[in-house]
């Protein structure tokens, strides 16, 4: 139906603007190249699915990172969905050999990979510079509690980046 | 001691154009659309429509058993009991599979829908389970009953010691099958559960501590009584 597709143009269009949120997500979410692209498709399949309920009330990388993050939050790792052995390429063998990361991402990407999964997000959206009302709303935590959740995160990220230098 | 400037961290992470570089096509995002689903609440509807299948291929195997068992009215009035067990089998898992939670879930907010996906696998999908798990002893029992027709076109009055080999191995191929989905169950929920409390750890609210204090004097108090029920007793026995 040519509503339909006009749809999943639109569609099309946002994700192919906003594909860096979703890289971001699945780069942090993921140990192997093959889960990369399992959690890439998974969240891609998750944001069509609920597209129809978006109403534009945020803005649609606001909805996105909802999405996604509860999307690879919400994922448990086990055999049957992340089917990648001990032996494949894992991402942080990429970023480590990979020339064109600067070696602050290298060192940030490796601190993050020790946090769990919540921490991940909350250091994810401070990244990303979003307000503390954002990562609150998007967490569903006060936003009170959000600060405290990010003075101790980052205290922790900032611990494990001295361990690795 | 060095001190870690987080911000230079920040700074990096907003410059990095690897990010963007790596862009899919249309194209690329459309197959990724077409791709099968992976995710929990898919795999676990494939669960249950194969339950719903298999315990429908089971009613049938009893109601074929009551065919070829029609002068042995005990066999038939198991048989009957087992379809009967099959369909309410089935409008069970059809209920359940009506109330896998929809895909509204990722547009909550990640505590709520960590919270609605747990609620969802401690209530009907335990129960589900269970019920599902039944399917493994009613195929060892169909199975059974036509090995016997087979072999001996009836099935003997049964002695002790053949209910207690049955007995066990209907119990056994019922617990097994539930054991491995409980373990894969346990997994997942405690997988979820560690999330919302990753969420949740802070959050000692006034509420919270209002019932802990709340907690703590009720405990105080069941202290003081049965201690002095034990002194009481005590000096009861001493006296005695």
């Amino acid at each position: 139906m040519p509503k339909d597709k006009n749809i999943e143009t639109e569609f099309l269009s946002k994700i192919h603007k906003h594909q860096g949120i979703l890289h971001k997500i699945c780069f942090l979410y993921s140990n192997y190249n093959a889960d990369r692209e399992d959690l890439y498709q998974e969240i891609t399949l998750q944001l069509w699915k609920s597209y129809p309920s978006f109403k534009g009330e945020s803005e649609f990388s606001t909805w996105m990172y909802r999405v996604a993050l509860n999307t690879a939050i919400s994922i448990t790792k086990k055999p049957s969905f992340f089917v990648a052995t001990d032996n494949a390429p894992t991402i942080q063998d990429n970023i480590e050999n990979s020339m064109d990361l600067n070696e602050e991402i290298k060192v940030l990407y490796k601190a993050i990979s020790q946090l769990k999964k919540v921490e991940k997000a909350i250091v994810l959206l401070w990244l990303e510079e979003k307000s503390y009302e954002e990562i609150a709303s998007t967490i569903g935590i006060t936003v009170k509690n959000v600060s405290v959740k990010l003075v101790r995160v980052k205290a922790k990220l900032a611990e494990i980046i001295k361990k690795l230098q | 001691m060095i001190k870690i400037d987080l911000e230079k961290y920040r700074s990096a992470w907003k410059n990095e154009q690897s990010f963007d570089s790596q862009k899919l096509s249309n194209n690329d995002i459309r197959k990724f659309l077409q791709a099968n689903s992976k995710n929990i609440n898919k795999m676990f509807k494939t669960g249950l429509s194969i339950d719903i299948v298999l315990k429908s291929l089971l009613a049938i195997s009893f109601a074929g058993l009551i065919v070829l068992f029609a002068n042995q009215h005990t066999v038939v009035l198991v048989n009957a009991a087992l379809i009967a067990l099959s369909i309410g089998g089935i409008i069970y898992q059809v209920r359940t599979y009506q109330k896998v939670p929809k895909n509204k879930q990722p547009l909550q907010n990640i505590r709520t829908s960590l919270k609605s996906k747990i609620d969802f696998y401690n209530t009907r999908y335990i129960k589900s389970l269970f019920v599902g798990a039944l399917s493994n002893s009613m195929f060892f029992l169909s199975g059974i009953m036509y090995y016997f027709y087979f072999k001996y076109s009836a099935i003997r009055p049964f002695q002790l010691d053949d209910y207690l080999v049955f007995g066990t191995a209907i119990i056994l191929s019922f617990a097994l099958g539930a054991f491995i989905q409980i373990k894969q169950h346990n997994f997942q929920i405690s997988q979820l559960e560690n999330c919302l409390k990753d969420i949740d750890e802070d959050t000692l609210d006034e509420y919270n501590i209002k019932k802990l204090k709340k907690q703590r004097i009720k405990n105080m108090i069941i202290a003081a009584i049965s201690l002095v029920l034990g002194l009481l007793l005590l000096t009861y026995i001493i006296f005695n």
